[in-house]
Parts: structure tokens; sequence; C-alpha cells
């Protein structure tokens, strides 16, 4: 048992090993999962299948330890109930068995006493009778012995039932017996003839020493002596019959003194022919006390009958078998029926239980003797427990009996279904009860198991998912890194073939040879060309926010001219849509403001562009008004109901408003369009999100414009939302703070029209402008007038002009106020669509001509579309309408035409006065002037992509400067005829003069140079000196703020020679320099100029093309940033604009 | 006369492949534009200056990567030296192979700045074998009297 549990110990333990080994690896596995390693993911797809593996054997595993352990259980449970209650009853049995047998031999012993008793008494008694006549004289003597002999033996025999016979063998030969036959139960008094014996002979003395006489062969060969036997009555002894004479030992043993040889008593075994079982006879000498000699010997024979009877009481109770045999294997007594002895042919033998009839007794003897033959232990003690007879089990134990001189072997067999047989039965139940209850459970255990890891195997399966979509992820995220990667990478080799080209543009835009028609057409390629470079820049820019390298510039721009540029560049492709593109920017704007201009500009680029596109007719408006921090109450009340949704933003507003010069500009785009689902709202501004899918296909475009808008907006503290709005189409609100030089805020609008009495006609197409601009006009105290058509116009003109002629006030107060002005010498002003003339028939030079009746009366301004055909333009400059515009009108162009118009106004008095010649060629100047204002936005806006909003202010210096070189009599005789080529020489002039400008441009500049790579230096020392720069080359930045320390002691030195003008007006500064690099030097310059107040430009150069670069050079304190390749003319703006700064104050100080 | 034809012939012809197989790029036609009679060897001067310096620049290049440790900082500069002077005659091949050296260069990884070097020196030899052709083209074209 214990090797066995040792062994089933053994193979949990192994099994327990093995699982460890099982689980463990997918234990360290699941560590690596959960730090997510990267390499880790490229095993992960075959980790998700090991691990369904893994639950696999982990569930089996686990069931297989379940079962082992309900085994394990049941085992132990049945072997204690059925070990401890078997151990328990088998010492019971033991006992048991050992009390059974007992009993027969006591009462074995009992006999084997009785009988000795007897014996002992009645040798006792026959000492005394013979004693008593030991002399004796005379038959008659001899006969009164026996017959008180006889006497006395019956009393003693009367006396114990039990006994068979006792007989006494006299020394002479004579018997006396009485036996007893219990099978009849009669009892018989045996003696032999008297005759025979003599008295003298018998008793000679000298036969003392030899025993011949007393030899057995003398009684049973005396066939002389003659036996007889008398019945008795069993109760009082009396005769009842008469002798009859028998052969002796016919009946029963007699004890003779062959059996008592050495004078003691002796017992043995015999047998009789009239009983069936075996007898125990006893023999005792009687001595004779004179002279020391037997005289009788005296034998009892018990039969053992009842000790079998006892036995098989016992035996019909407990059940089993009993036998007793003699040490030398006799058998004495069993416990069944079956005859103890064997029948010969001459007398009845003992048998050996081997041969006996009962089949159990035989088979148990038989056992024993092939177990032990005959050879068993000394004690004759023997066990056999489950010795199988026949069909049963039986326990064999036999028990040896130590009598003196007949020991005894008791042999007991019990069948095992007596004492066990109830035990087994119920260990058997129990055993069956276990095992049908631990596969049970068994059962019950599995399928828990089985449910409970079902969830476990379903984590598993979704960890693997979750982890199989990280990897994804983590592909796609490297992807997208790839992706802003290469954009970046690519940024410089996409920019550099547009620079190419636009650079080419330029050129050839130089080139004196270009008709006009040409220069048209150049001009739109390099328009074109410019939205290509924007479209790149979208992208770009979208990478760019992509990867948080988006870095807002903060420079000084035109917020009102930016605008004006966008809405001139859209007007013309809303023509062709039928669409009106307005701007309508209050007048609280400020001027000048903070900020990115290029970001703004692509915000409201996308806007309108994506306006554009889904609007096919009506209007598209640009709002922009103003809010300042400090002044809770609006100036404008916002024209929608999304007023309520903004309140949170202005909250955080007034928060923002600590910061000084902060202004929140507020701005709508608003259009006519097919408008935008509400549910849209929000993800329109998503990216490569629109708002229907189908507008890919109808109207084109990426999806990017909106998501860049709002990103932009939002860096610059904004926000962006589609609001409600009453009638069709989108209106997008969106706010951003900038902030605004303090000095700038409310320089506009300074000029007062109210003092020149101006009255406004506005014959214009479009609804929305009209509106917005009268509107506009009347809060400036303009009158004004709304015509949409051609009628209306004539109607209106002829209206004033006749109330006027007249002097007769009509129904509309607006004409008598103006007839009551009209005697103050107002100015009147007509400002005309030429799409209000009909221009596909000749129609037009007739409402021209109604028009000139006007002309003495009346200015006229026309807005001409960008399509209008030259001829139409000559024609009008023939008639002498000098005033043209490009559409769209906005308001700083209404404002140049008034000006103009009072300027010319003064200029005809002041020619009145002087009696001077013509006004005409003023007014062609003017022309000139109007007529190149949209070019020059268009330039200033294209420029706008390469960064350089600071270049535009110096162009449209020179293009001031220009006209007012031109604007001096100088050409006083230039005729009216001459117009033509006059106007188209002034704008190639002024190209030109741009041209000479850019080659010469540097004049007189001193610029220092620092730079290591030798090439580099080359290349723009040349470049710069062919510009007309001195330079100065240092090779690195401790060079180069050596170079201008010294020049600073020398400027001390020589402070009254050289004045407060510094050596160098600037410094182009490499950012890679050894010994000390561009910032380190610019930072080291930048702290010496501390102390001297003076600021001199520095220019970045590097080959670095992100604006992180850009931050990190203006961080430093360096003024403007060019790349490497130095594109010539971008150097130029930029070294103009930071020297004309420069120079701009110290011309005024002289 | 036919010669001189012939030789402006091959030299455009020459130049445009330049062009077109990428070696240069309109930087150089700057380079060009420069020219003129106050610098008249002014090209040659600096593309002979862009040898001596790359010359300079490729051998402290190869020592700096021989070192047990490299200090990737000294290579990233030399590298950045070069791209900016080749960038600026306008040799962009030479120009994107420094860009991918200092993509290697930032990942500290010697294999390809080694393999980046050695492909440098390749263009590098390229670009000078070009350059020195059109250099003789040109004075050919001089010397015939063009």
């Amino acid at each position: 048992m214990a090797s066995q549990l040792k062994r089933v110990c053994k193979r949990i333990s192994d099994f327990c090993n093995s699982c460890e080994r099982n689980q463990s690896p997918s234990g360290s596995r699941r560590t690596f999962h959960r730090d997510v390693e990267p390499e880790e993911f490229q095993y992960a797809s075959s980790h998700c299948l090991s691990s369904y593996y893994s639950v696999f054997v982990v569930r089996l595993a686990i069931m297989v330890m379940l079962a082992i352990l309900i085994g394990l259980l049941t085992l132990l449970t049945w072997h204690f109930t059925r070990v401890y209650t078997a151990k328990s009853l088998e010492n019971l049995a033991f006992a048991l068995r050992y009390e059974l047998l007992q009993r027969p031999i006591l009462r074995m012993w009992n006999i084997l006493n009785s009988t000795v008793e007897i014996t002992t008494a009645q040798v006792k008694l026959s000492e005394v009778v013979i004693r008593r006549y030991s002399k004796p004289v005379d038959q008659a003597q001899q006969v009164e012995l026996y017959e008180v002999m006889r006497d006395v033996t019956w009393a003693l025999f009367a006396s114990r039932r039990a006994l068979n016979a006792i007989t006494i063998n006299y020394r002479n030969g004579f018997v006396q017996a009485f036996h007893r036959d219990h099978r009849s139960n009669n009892t018989f008094y045996i003696y032999s003839d008297l005759v025979n014996y003599s008295i003298s002979g018998a008793y000679d003395t000298n036969n003392l020493s030899s025993r011949g006489g007393w030899s057995d062969q003398s009684i049973h060969n005396n066939t002389t002596a003659s036996w007889y036997r008398e019945p008795l009555d069993p109760a009082t002894g009396e005769r009842i019959g008469k002798p009859r004479k028998i052969p002796p030992d016919e009946l029963i043993n007699i004890a003779g003194i062959s059996q008592v040889p050495d004078g003691a008593a002796s017992w043995h075994v015999a047998v009789s022919k009239y009983t069936d079982s075996p007898l125990l006879s006893v023999a005792l000498p009687v001595w004779d006390d004179a002279n020391g000699s037997i005289v009788a010997v005296v034998g009892v024979t018990t039969a053992l009958y009842s000790v079998g009877r006892l036995m098989k009481e016992l035996v019909e109770f407990h059940s089993g078998h009993i036998y007793l045999t003699s040490q030398e294997g006799w058998l004495l007594a069993t416990s069944t029926n079956a005859p103890l002895l064997m029948n010969s042919t001459t007398e009845p033998k003992l048998m050996r239980p081997t041969n006996s009839e009962d089949p159990v007794i035989r088979m148990g003897a038989e056992l024993l003797m092939r177990q032990f033959g005959n050879k068993f232990p000394p004690n004759h003690e023997v066990h056999v427990e489950n010795a199988r007879l026949g069909h049963q089990l039986y326990y064999i134990d036999s028990f040896f009996l130590d009598l003196k001189r007949l020991p005894m072997v008791g042999v007991i067999i019990i069948p095992r279904k007596y004492v066990m047989g109830k035990v087994d039965e119920r260990a058997f139940k129990t055993l069956v009860i276990l095992i049908s209850a631990a596969s049970c459970i068994l059962v019950i255990g599995c399928i828990c198991i089985f449910i409970l890891t079902n969830g476990v195997s379903k984590e598993m399966k979704l960890r693997a998912e979750l982890i199989s979509h990280l990897d994804a992820r983590r592909k796609a995220e490297a992807s997208s890194n790839y992706k802003s990667q290469f954009l970046a990478n690519m940024s410089h080799e996409l920019r550099t073939p547009m620079a190419a080209v636009m650079g080419l543009l330029d050129i050839l835009m130089c080139d004196d040879y270009l008709t006009n028609e040409q220069f048209a057409t150049i001009t739109q390629i390099r328009k074109c060309s410019t939205a290509l470079l924007r479209l790149l820049n979208n992208i770009l820019d979208l990478s760019k926010v992509e990867s948080g390298k988006l870095v807002l510039e903060e420079s000084e721009f035109d917020l009102g001219r930016e605008l004006e540029g966008l809405v001139d560049m859209f007007s013309v492709q809303c023509i062709n849509h039928n669409v009106e593109t307005v701007l309508d920017l209050s007048d609280d704007m400020p001027r000048l403001v903070q900020g990115d201009s290029a970001r703004l500009v692509q915000i409201f680029a996308n806007l309108i562009s994506n306006s554009i596109k889904f609007t096919t007719s009506g209007y598209i408006v640009l709002r922009g008004w103003c809010e300042k921090p400090n002044t809770c109450s609006n100036t404008r009340k916002f024209p929608h109901n999304g007023k309520e949704s903004w309140n949170t933003h202005k909250r955080n507003l007034k928060q923002y408003a600590r910061h000084e010069n902060k202004v929140i500009l507020w701005f709508e785009v608003d259009d006519t369009g097919c408008g935008i689902d509400p549910s849209k709202w929000e993800s329109v501004f998503e990216s490569f999100e629109q708002a229907d899918p189908s507008t890919t296909r109808t109207h084109g475009g990426t999806g990017l414009g909106l998501c860049i808008v709002r990103t932009l907006v939002n860096k610059m503290g904004g926000e962006i939302k589609v609001v409600k709005k009453n009638g069709p189409g989108t209106l997008m609100q969106l706010y951003m703070h900038l902030s605004t030089p303090a000095d700038t805020i409310g320089k506009h609008c300074q000029l007062k029209f109210t003092e020149h009495n101006l009255m406004v006609l506005l014959a214009l197409n479009g609804r929305m402008g009209r509106l917005i601009m009268s509107q506009w006009l009347q809060k400036n105290d303009v009158f004004t007038w709304e015509a949409s058509e051609w009628n209306e116009l004539t109607q209106i003109l002829q209206e004033i002009f006749q109330a006027k002629s007249y002097a007769e006030p009509r129904e509309s107060s607006k004409v008598e106020c103006l007839s009551k002005q009209k005697g103050k010498d107002s100015i009147f002003l007509v400002v005309v669509d030429i799409g209000l003339l009909d221009l596909n028939t000749d129609i037009w030079r007739e409402q021209l001509n109604f028009l000139n009746k006007y002309s003495g009366k009346a200015m006229f301004a026309w807005i001409l579309n960008h399509d209008t055909s030259n001829t139409v333009k000559l024609e009008l400059r023939s008639k002498g309408h000098l005033l043209m515009v490009n559409r769209p009108l906005y308001k700083s162009k209404m404002m140049q035409i008034l000006e103009a118009v009072v300027k010319e106004k003064n200029v005809e008095l002041q020619q009145k006065l002087n009696a001077s010649k013509t006004t005409t060629k003023e007014e062609g100047d003017l022309h000139v002037c109007l007529e190149m204002d949209p070019i020059r936005y268009d330039a200033a806006s294209s420029d706008d992509s390469d960064k350089s909003p600071s270049a535009c202010p110096s162009q449209s210096d020179t293009v001031n400067n220009c006209l007012d070189s031109n604007f001096t009599p100088n050409d006083q005789n230039h005729t009216r005829s001459n117009f033509c080529e006059n106007s188209k020489s002034l704008e190639l002039s002024c190209c030109s003069s741009k041209v000479v400008n850019g080659q010469k441009s540097l004049e007189g500049l001193r610029i220092l140079l620092a730079e290591d790579t030798p090439v580099l230096q080359r290349v723009a020392t040349i470049m710069l000196q062919k510009l007309g720069a001195s330079v100065v080359v240092v090779g690195d930045g401790m060079q180069a703020v050596d170079a201008l320390s010294a020049l600073e002691n020398d400027s001390a030195r020589n402070e009254t020679k050289i004045g407060e003008c510094p050596l160098y007006d600037l410094i182009l500064m490499d950012c890679q320099m050894p010994k000390m690099d561009g910032y380190e030097a610019t930072k080291a310059i930048r702290k010496s100029e501390l102390e001297t107040r003076s600021h001199i430009p520095i220019v970045a150069l590097t080959a670095h093309a992100m604006s992180s670069d850009e931050a990190k050079c203006l961080e430093v304190g360096m003024d403007a940033y060019l790349t490497k390749p130095i594109d010539c003319k971008l150097m130029v703006s930029t070294i103009l604009s930071l020297t004309r700064r420069n120079a701009k104050p110290l011309l005024e100080a002289t | 006369m036919d010669g001189v034809a012939q030789l402006k012939k091959r030299l455009a012809d020459y130049t445009t492949s330049l062009y077109d197989e990428g070696y240069l790029d309109d930087q150089f036609v700057q380079l060009q534009q420069l020219q003129d009679e106050s610098n008249p060897e002014f090209v040659v001067e600096v593309v002979s200056l862009f040898f001596q310096d790359s010359q300079r620049l490729l051998s402290e290049l190869a020592k700096a990567l021989e070192q047990q440790s490299v200090d990737f900082r000294k290579v990233d500069a030399y590298v950045h030296q070069l791209k900016g002077s080749s960038s600026s005659i306008g040799a962009q091949r030479v120009q994107r192979a420094c860009i991918s050296f200092r993509n290697y260069c930032d990942d500290q990884n010697i294999e390809g700045c080694l393999k980046c070097l050695q492909q440098l020196k390749n263009e590098y030899s390229l670009m000078k074998n070009k350059l020195e052709t059109l250099f003789k083209l040109e004075q050919q074209l001089l010397e015939a009297g063009g």
C-alpha cells in the first residue's frame, strides 16, 4: 500500500512539474505582452496560436489533476472504512474462534479429568477392598471379594453416566467389567468364568518378576476362559437378564497389565465395535501395599461423543466446522455427523481427518497438510485466513492442547462469510457508491472547469486579437511616421522645382520684349504656380501639423491688405460662377497685426475656396470685425443666433484680455451655397472628411482644407465652427487672438469725406457688395444711391440732374439734401460696373455716350472685369473715364477712388486757379496708379507663399515712389493720344525699375558674411557683390563677433567721425560653423549690443529647411532666415526689407 | 567655324545631360550667371574651391569614422558642411548622398555611415570627373575661338 502511495505521489509530482513547465513559458510570454516590446510583436501571431494550445493543455491538466484527486480521495475513504473494520472484526473473529475451540477442548479436559477421577477412585477402592481380602483362603472368600468389588465398581459406574466402561482385570486373570452401550442404552456386566482361575496360582510371588502370566496374551488367547455378559438395569444395577457367554474382548477393551507397564496411569484412544466414536481409555494399576506388586488393573473408558455433541451445538449456532485430533493425527471428534471411524474388514479403526467424509473437514485438513505437512509449528498453532475450500473462503485455526500423555490438536474452520460476510458486502457497496460518486464529481468538475476556463480562453483570444490590433496600429503609426518623414524630406525636393519655375517666370516678366498679352499670360502662370506651391505647402503643412512641427511666425503684417489680395484673387474665379465675392471689414479692425500672415491667408483661402466650390450663384461674404478684450460691449452685434454658444469662449477671452494689445478678431465666411447638414457641422473639420461623399465626385478636393483651417485657428488661440444661418448656405464663424502694435490701433479711416460733400451713385451688379458698400459709405456720411441695372442708373441720373437743373425738390429727402449741398460745390461720383453695359452688341458705345453727357457734372469710376477687352478700356479712356479698378470693389479701393476724386478736384481747382493747361495728364497717372493696384496686390499675395511678407511694404514703397516721381511735371509734353503707349511704358518702367532695383538694389550696403564653407563663401560674395554690396567675409562665428567688436571699438574711437552709422548694415550668418556656430555668435552679438542699444540685422543662412529651425534662429535674435542654396531674389528682398527698416529712422534723423 | 559650332553643340549636349541625369541643378545656373567680365573664371574658381574643400572633408570623415568610438556630432558637422557646399554649386547628387548620410548619422549607424561615405566618395569623384570634363570642353571652345 505504502509503495503504491509513493508511486502515486511520484506521479503527481511529475505531473505538477510538467504542468509548471508547460505554464512557465506562457507566463513569461504574458509579461512580455505587458511590456509590449516592439520586437515581440513579430512573434505575437505565433504566440496567439500557441496560447490556444496552452489553454487547452492547462485545461486538460486541471481535469486530470481533479480526476487524480478524486480518485485518491475515493481510494483513501474506501481503504479506511474497509481496513479498519476488517481489522477489528478479524480480531474479534480470532477471539471468537479461539473461544469456540476452547470450549470443546475444555469439555474434553473435563471428560479426561472425570475419567481420571473415576479411575483413581476405582483404584483406591479396589486397593481397600483387595487389601481386606488379601489372603483369600478359599473360593468363597474369593467370590466374596469379587462381589464386593462388583458392587463398588457398580457404584462408581452408575455415578458417572458418561462412562463407557469400567474394567477390572485381576492378577489371576479374572475380569470384571461394566459396560454401557449408549446407542441401545443398555448396561451390561461382563465377567469371566471363575472356574478357570485358581487363586493360588494366580498370586504367585515368584511370578512377580516375570510378568508372563499377566500378558494380554494370556487373556486374549485364553480360549479356555469363558466370558459372560448379563444385562443390567441401568438405574439399579440389578440383573434383568441371563448371562450370556460371549467371546473375550468381544465388546470392550479390557485394560490389562500391558497398559501400565511402569505402574503409572496410561491414556490412549481406543475404538470399540459397538460405538462409532473413539473411546478414551485410562488404565491404572492397583498396587498391593504389602509386597508392592500390582494386583489388578483398573481401566476406564469414556466415549468422546459428548465432545462431538458439544461441538455440534456450537457449530449449529456459529456455523463452521470443528474437529479434534490426537497428536498423531487421528480424528477424535468432529462437529459433523460423519463417522469418525473407518470400517475396515476386521474392526473399526481410527481415521485421519484427511479421510473424513465431511468435505470441508477433509479439504481443510488437506490444506493444512499441504501447507505444513507434518512440520507443524512447535506449539501447533496455525492461523490460515482466506483459505479457499471448495467455493468458499474459510478461516482455519488450529490450537494445540498439551495434555499429559494425550496431547490434542483442535482445528476450527469457520467460513469467512459468517464473520466478514456483512463487512465484505458493505465494503463492496461502499466501493460502488464511492466510485459512482467520484465519477459524478469528476464529470461535474470537468464541466465546471470547462465552463470556467472558457472565459479565460475567450480572454486569451481577445488578448491575442488586441495584440494583433496593437501591432497593426503600431505599423500604421510607423507608416504614418514614415509618411511624415517622407513629406518632410520631400519638402525641399518639391519646393526646389517650383522655385525654379517661379524664378524663371520672374525672369520672363522682367523681359522687355513681352507684349501685353504675353505679360498677362505669364502673370497668370505665375499665379497658378503660386497656387500650386500653396497646395504643396498645404500638404506639407498637414504633415507638419501631424508631426507637431508647425510653428507660427510672429511678424507684423497688414491684415486688410492680405485679405483684399485674397478676395481679389478669388473674385477672378467667382466671375465665372456668377458669384460675387465681398469683403466686409469693419472700420475698427486694426490695420497692422502681429501674427503669421501666411497662415492667416491660408485659413481664409481655404474657407473661401471651399465656399466657392459649393456656391453656384449668390455671394460669398468675408466679414471681419474686432472685439477688444477690454471693451465688453461689442461694436457690432452678432448677426445670428449663434451668440449663446460662443458665450463660453467669451469668458475665456476675458481671461485672455489681461495681455496688452491683444485683440480678438472675429470673422465669418457667409455663402449661399448648398449648405452643410447640421449633423456634419463638427465632422467637416476632421481630416479627409467631406460633408457628402459625393462631393469628391462633383467638386473634387481632398478634404484637407478645413482640417488645416481648424488646426491653424486653434494654434492662433481661436476656434471655428459652423453656425446656423437663416437663408440657404453656410456660415462659418471663427475668432482668433492676434496682438497688434499698440500705436496702430485706430489709425485708419482718417479721411473725412464729409468735408468734401461726397455723393456716390453705386451702379453695381452684385446686390450684396452694393448693399455693404452703401452701408459703409452712409456710415461715413456719404450719400449714396443704388442702381442694379442700366435703366435704373439712367433713371437715377436723370432724376438727380433734373432735380439739380430745375431746382425742384422731388419726393426723396435725399435729393433735397443733395440739392442743398449742391450749392456747396459737392463732388458727385458715379461708380459703374462694366457689367452694366451691354458689351455683347455695340450698344455700350451709345451707353457711354449717354454717360458722357454727365461727365462734366459727375466723376465716373469704372469697375472692370479681368477679362474686359482692351477695346473697351481704350474707349473708356478716350471718353475720359480714367478711374478704373478691377473687381471686386472693397473699402480700400473705394477709398482710393474717393481720394483720387478728391485730389483731382483739388488739382482741378488749383489748375483753375493757376489757369494751367491740361488735367488729363495727371489723370493718366492716376489711372496708371489705380490700374497697377491689383497687380501689386497679386504680387504681394504671391510673395506670401515665399514667406517674405516683409517684402511687400518695400515693393509698394517702390511703386509709390515711382508714382511720386512720375507725378512731377517732367513730362508735360505728353499728349492724350500717347496714352496707350504711355501707360504701357510706365508699367514697364515700373517693372524694369524693379529689376534694376533688384540688380543693383544692394548698392552701398556693407555686409558681413560669416560662412565657413569656402564654396558658399565665394558664391555668396560674388552674388552680393553683383548686387552692389560690399562684402567682408569671415570664416566662423568667433571671427564675426571679433569683427563686430573691433568695429564697435573703432566706432567708439571714431565716434565723431562715423556717428551713429555702423560699419556693417547686415550680417549673413551661417548657422553651423566651427569654433562658434551661428546661434552662439548671434547671442554674443546681441549681448554686446545691449550696451550700445544698436541693432544689426542678422540673417541666418542654413541648410535646415524646417520652420523649427527658423524658430530657433529667431529665438536667438536673428532677424530673418534664408535657406541654402541661396535664392538670389529672396535674399535681396530680405536684405532690403531689413536694411530699409533700419535705414528709415536714419534717414529721418538726417 | 564648324568645329566651333560642333564644340558648342557638344558642350550644350553635355550640359543638358548633366542636368537631365541629375548631377547638377539650377544652382549651377545661378553660379554661371554670376560669372561676368569682372570674374571671368568665377565658376571654375568656385568649383575648384569646392573640390579642395570636399577632398579635405572626405578625408576628415574617413578619419573620423575609423576611430574606435565615432564622434557622430563631428561627422555630422562635416557632412553638413559638405552638404552646404555641394548644394551651393548645385551638385545635387552629392547633396542627396549627404542627406542620407546625415540620417544614418542621426541613428548613430556606423555601417550605414561607412556605406554612405563610400557612396559619397563615388558621387564626388563622378561629379569631379563630370565637371572637369565640362570645364575642359569649355576651355576647348574658348581656345577654338568661341
